[in-house]
């Protein structure tokens, strides 16, 4: 799919028009829902992390950026979580709609690289505090 | 439901006889965002009132599309699609207001701690 096709995804009218196929039982349209859901409150979930982290933590000594660089990714990660989400919701509904295989999620790799690279950046925050 | 329940057809499976079940799990799926959100307002009550106080005011416009979208999903992609942007367009809208309070914002260490 080219660029402009991906960005045409997010805007809500495109698939109203979309009326290709027809329509899938409803248990798939509102399992798809609920998919979408669980991926939302993921999203909101490390943007209350992050916020946490950044605001309610005692700073580290010896790193004062720590809590910024381990907060702030979180809330932007958040943010593309949510978005992503949606995009995979339009994709989704679409392939059942046309009877097509369901296509393959990027959301859990996204989330996974999330997870480790905030691991790595603790580890790293942490031994720059331990060696101060 | 009028088959006998003493004799279950081979087909037994809940969903079958009440696709309803979805319809309800989807309902309980937008209550859980929607106090998602608010729990989201109430950290941020503790940070920042004034944008605590504009998340836990979307509180209940999810909780309402959530409502919308029980009574009409099976309808065709369009009003749907639109109701699950708006979810999308809000968390963007939190994270942004997240941002610029974890940024800008006077840090509380120990917020949480009973004083």
């Amino acid at each position: 799919m080219s660029w402009s096709g991906r960005l045409a995804v997010l805007w809500p009218g495109t698939t109203a028009e979309d009326e290709a196929g027809t329509e899938p039982d409803p248990r798939f349209t509102f399992a798809n829902e609920r998919t979408f859901l669980a991926w939302s409150r993921t999203a909101l979930a490390l943007v209350v992390a992050g916020l946490a982290i950044v605001q309610l933590l005692p700073p580290f000594p010896g790193v004062p950026a720590g809590r910024h660089l381990l907060g702030v990714p979180l809330i932007v990660l958040g943010a593309v979580l949510a978005v992503v989400a949606y995009a995979e919701w339009v994709r989704n509904q679409r392939a059942l709609r046309r009877g097509e295989p369901l296509p393959r999620s990027v959301m859990p790799w996204i989330l996974a690289a999330t997870i480790a690279g905030m691991a790595v950046i603790s580890a790293i925050v942490l031994l720059i505090e331990a060696t101060r | 439901m009028t088959r006998d329940p003493a004799t279950p057809a081979a087909d037994d499976d809940p969903e079958e006889r009440d696709p309803g079940l979805a319809r309800e799990r989807t309902s309980l799926s937008w209550t859980r965002t929607a106090i998602s959100f608010g729990a989201l307002g109430g950290v941020l009550l503790k940070v920042n009132v004034i944008s605590g106080l504009i998340i836990l005011a979307i509180t209940p416009l999810v909780w309402q599309l959530g409502r919308l979208s029980a009574r009409g999903a099976s309808r065709a992609a369009g009003p749907n699609a639109t109701r699950l942007w708006l979810i999308t367009v809000s968390i963007v809208a939190v994270s942004l207001i997240a941002l610029l309070v974890a940024v800008f914002g006077r840090a509380a260490p120990g917020g949480l701690r009973l004083r």
